[in-house]
């Protein structure tokens, strides 16, 4: 979304490696999970500073997809349910219980009593129902959209006040991992009321979470309080109390330098996107690195075979195994971003390892190209007949150093004789360009969310249509693949769980045999914090849990 | 005196009215809008359908002449509206932006004036030629270093390394000490340039040579004669410069993460805030119309050959 002024990235970078040394960096694993300083017991009190490198835009739920919304949502609202970051299973959170039917068109959940939105109201199941009925089928009136998670929301009933009943046109097996997403944050009916473009300002958006939103200064500042009587964490935290902190502000500092540099002089605590080549200076002065998995749809180029060019299986292939994963990882990257396997993380559900797919093998590409009659022509470039086998995608800008990935990869395809343009662009361009293979035949690609549904969700002509099917959204004249689809919307609807994970295993298979995907990189969300920063937690799919967190002396 | 104040009202009315609607047809020539930004974003995962009913809402398919008679009735009525793309009204926006960069851009000008009256001085009065000469190559060494550049040098030296001040968490008159320096030091080149140029240009006038002749100081002279002759052409550059501060003033509020209408601006322009950037126009509009306006009055105040222009006013 909306980057800040991008200055170019060397002159800050040479002017901050400064000696970093990469022998004394420290591995730190994953750091998902809360991490805790052994033996001592947590401090209550104190401010924490965060350094956020984005504004928050609209805090409606649903849009908290965009990392900087999902940051301040994940500490200001409560889901029905938590998907607990360590073993992805879904656990009671404010509600106790849950049942469903067999084919999983209707869920009742028996809520959690005693729990109250920050402005004193019941969080009760007329409140709840509220929520869902906005979220699975949006307020035309009020303008709020569909929640990407609730798929064939028929409607709610409030059997008492603390039972609700949903029910759903289609079977819908993803619908209790969505409950416990960012986007299914349970704010009060009051701020329902709202309309959807007054959802921007923060001290608008009343929850029922461990903080609340204290005050703000639109787009520069934001103050969470904690909430003293908070009483309904997860069972599975560490704390059952009111949050630790007393404080947290946010900060937007779009410059990355400066976030660095603010943490390692003591101005800031914990910032947030930490790009791969400052990871080493930061370890050194012995601050750590956090770097949770996203969980969901790696870090990959797509195809959009509508467009001619990309459309013969053989180029594809051809371009896939021209792809050095192993080099953009290594010169790019840090051992946070670990070298793609499959379409999904190896921390996904129903990941399978398919590297014997994803060979790097320039011989093999300039066969592949040779058989599908691209011959060697000018300046390096294939032709076949007039025609330059030449492409053109767009930087993805919240993507970690995308532009220097797409740069790789065109170097890397330039020694089999295929051309790669990267493209700025401004947010208009890309997002109309976008839509039409014609214009961009590649593109990058992610997606974080701890289902099997999300690879659905990427894949889909109804959802986020990636590879641009018909009749999805793109401006396409004939691409549609009606096996992939069969197997998506059966990972949808599949109510037996191993049956549903087994469907995600052939969906990875089916999309690189296709090579419609071109998979990079696991994406982390990258974070920094001082080292007296202790409890720092994150949820499923990378986003910031400041609950359990306290400061030990520095 | 009455008359030339209201055709230049009326200039500035005509102004602002041609600022709204170029800039509404700029909008309009840029591929995209800022619903299909702002709902295409995969951040959000609607489908076609969803999109479709959204632009419908929003009546975003409806002809642009009922598109621009709308949001010009608007905006006459007083009513900004809300931003798509913030989620909050206008006016918040704008309220929570223009006062720091009125600050920063007020302050960072007055520097900037102080900063070149030094440096012409000096450079006109220090005795020794090197120096001299020295000094006169400092505007073409503050143009040519860019802001961001700056910015973030001062950052490291004054708040990293010396930890002298802090640029996160600083006080409202704290924080502001480094963008200013920031932003005024490249200001202040071409402010410098040109005052030193008349400086020089003046001196060589006959009556200076006649007020040394009558035996006053090179500094009186200089204070008294050459500099009131000399401000004028500054005055001017100063007013256009007012532009290039707005732009400068981009760099510095993202370099040091300020509040500011120039991030604001940006941040609009890139996703075609239509709302926010007609509000940001206007405002810009009026804030040129004025600087100039009032440029243009001084003037006669300063020099008495113009105030004939005007009947003879006084």
């Amino acid at each position: 979304m909306s980057d800040g002024l991008r200055t170019p990235a060397p002159s800050r970078r040479a002017f901050l490696a400064g000696t970093a040394s990469l022998a004394t960096s420290v591995a730190l694993g994953s750091g998902v999970g809360a991490v805790q300083a052994q033996g001592t017991a947590p401090v209550t009190g104190g401010r924490l500073v965060y350094l956020e490198q984005q504004a928050h835009t609209n805090l409606y739920p649903p849009a908290g997809g965009f990392y900087p919304n999902g940051g301040v949502l994940n500490q200001i609202t409560d889901k029905l349910t938590y998907q607990n970051p360590k073993t992805l299973k879904i656990e009671p959170w404010l509600a106790e219980s849950w049942s469903f039917n067999a084919d999983r068109t209707e869920y009742v959940f028996k809520l959690r009593k005693g729990v109250t939105f920050s402005d004193g109201t019941p969080l009760d199941a007329a409140a709840v129902a509220k929520n869902f009925d906005v979220y699975g089928k949006g307020s035309k009136e009020l303008r709020h959209p569909v929640s990407e998670v609730i798929n064939n929301y028929a409607g709610s009933e409030v059997a008492d006040p603390l039972t609700v009943r949903f029910r759903f046109s289609k079977p819908s097996p993803g619908f209790l991992q969505g409950t416990s997403v960012i986007g299914s944050g349970i704010v009060s009916p009051a701020t329902l009321d709202r309309r959807f473009d007054e959802l921007g300002d923060a001290t608008k958006i009343i929850g029922s979470g461990p903080f609340v939103v204290a005050s703000e200064q639109l787009g520069r500042e934001l103050v969470l309080a904690a909430r003293k009587d908070y009483a309904w964490a997860p069972a599975s935290s560490a704390n059952q109390g009111r949050p630790y902190l007393d404080e947290i502000r946010y900060i937007v500092t779009g410059e990355d330098s400066v976030r660095i540099g603010a943490l390692l002089a003591g101005q800031a605590d914990v910032i947030r996107q930490v790009q791969a080549y400052d990871e080493a200076q930061v370890e050194k002065a012995g601050y750590r690195i956090y770097a949770p998995s996203t969980r969901g749809v790696n870090n990959s180029v797509v195809f959009r075979p509508d467009n001619p060019l990309v459309a013969d299986i053989r180029v594809r292939r051809a371009l896939l195994h021209a792809t050095n994963a192993k080099e953009i990882v290594e010169s790019l990257f840090s051992e946070h971003y670990p070298q793609a396997t499959s379409v999904i993380a190896s921390t996904a559900q129903g990941y399978v390892n398919l590297s014997d797919k994803l060979t790097f093998d320039p011989a093999k590409a300039q066969a592949l190209l040779d058989e599908a009659g691209w011959k060697p022509g000018r300046n390096g470039v294939r032709q076949r007949g007039a025609q330059e086998l030449a492409l053109t995608a767009y930087e993805s800008l919240p993507q970690p150093q995308n532009r220097a990935t797409l740069q790789l990869i065109a170097q890397q395809w330039a020694r089999v004789g295929v051309k790669l343009t990267v493209l700025a662009g401004d947010s208009g361009s890309r997002a109309t360009d976008d839509l039409d293979p014609l214009k961009t035949p590649v593109s990058p690609a992610m997606v974080g969310r701890a289902d099997p549904d999300v690879i659905k969700s990427q894949y889909h002509w109804e959802n986020r249509d990636m590879l641009r099917q018909k009749p999805g959204r793109g401006k396409v004249n004939e691409f549609v693949d009606a096996k992939l689809n069969e197997l998506l919307e059966a990972i949808a609807a599949e109510v037996n769980e191993e049956k549903r994970l087994d469907y995600v295993v052939q969906v990875q298979t089916y999309l690189l045999d296709q090579a419609y995907v071109i998979p990079i990189f696991e994406e982390p969300q990258a974070f920094a914090a001082a080292p007296y920063v202790q409890g720092l937690g994150f949820e499923a799919v990378g986003r910031p849990s400041f609950y359990n967190t306290w400061l030990a002396k520095r | 005196m009455a008359r030339y104040i209201l055709t230049r009202l009326l200039q500035a009315v005509f102004v602002l009215w041609a600022a709204f609607t170029v800039s509404f047809i700029l909008l309009q020539a840029l591929p995209g809008d800022e619903i299909l930004i702002k709902f295409e974003n995969p951040d959000l995962g609607l489908s076609k359908q969803q999109i479709a009913d959204i632009r419908l809402a929003y009546g975003a398919d409806v002809p642009l002449h009922q598109q621009y008679l709308f949001s010009l009735g608007r905006v006459l009525s007083g009513q900004l509206g809300n931003s798509i793309q913030r989620g909050v009204p206008v006016i918040d926006a704008i309220a929570a932006n223009l006062p720091s960069t009125l600050r920063l851009t007020v302050l960072g000008f007055v520097t900037a004036a102080s900063l070149a009256l030094v440096i012409a001085f000096l450079a006109t009065l220090t005795p020794f030629a090197f120096l001299r000469s020295l000094l006169r190559g400092l505007p073409s060494l503050f143009i040519s270093l860019p802001v961001f550049w700056l910015g973030i040098v001062l950052i490291q030296v004054f708040s990293f390394q010396l930890k002298l001040i802090p640029v996160i968490g600083a006080g409202p008159w704290e924080g502001l000490v480094l963008p200013v320096l920031a932003l005024a030091i490249p200001i202040s080149a071409p402010l410098a340039q040109v005052l030193m140029r008349s400086i020089d240009e003046v001196e060589t006038q006959g009556f200076v040579a006649v007020a040394r002749a009558k035996g006053a100081s090179r500094r009186w002279v200089l204070w008294r004669h050459v500099f009131r002759n000399a401000v004028p052409p500054t005055l001017t550059i100063g007013g256009v410069l007012f532009g290039e501060l707005l732009a400068g003033a981009v760099v510095t509020e993202t370099v040091f993460g300020l509040n500011g209408l120039g991030r604001l601006t940006e941040q609009a322009v890139n996703l075609q805030d239509a709302a926010i950037l007609q509000a940001i126009v206007l405002i810009a509009a009026l804030g040129f119309v004025l600087v100039n306006l009032s440029v243009d009055l001084a003037m006669p105040i300063l020099d008495p050959r113009l105030r004939k222009a005007f009947g003879g006013a006084s």
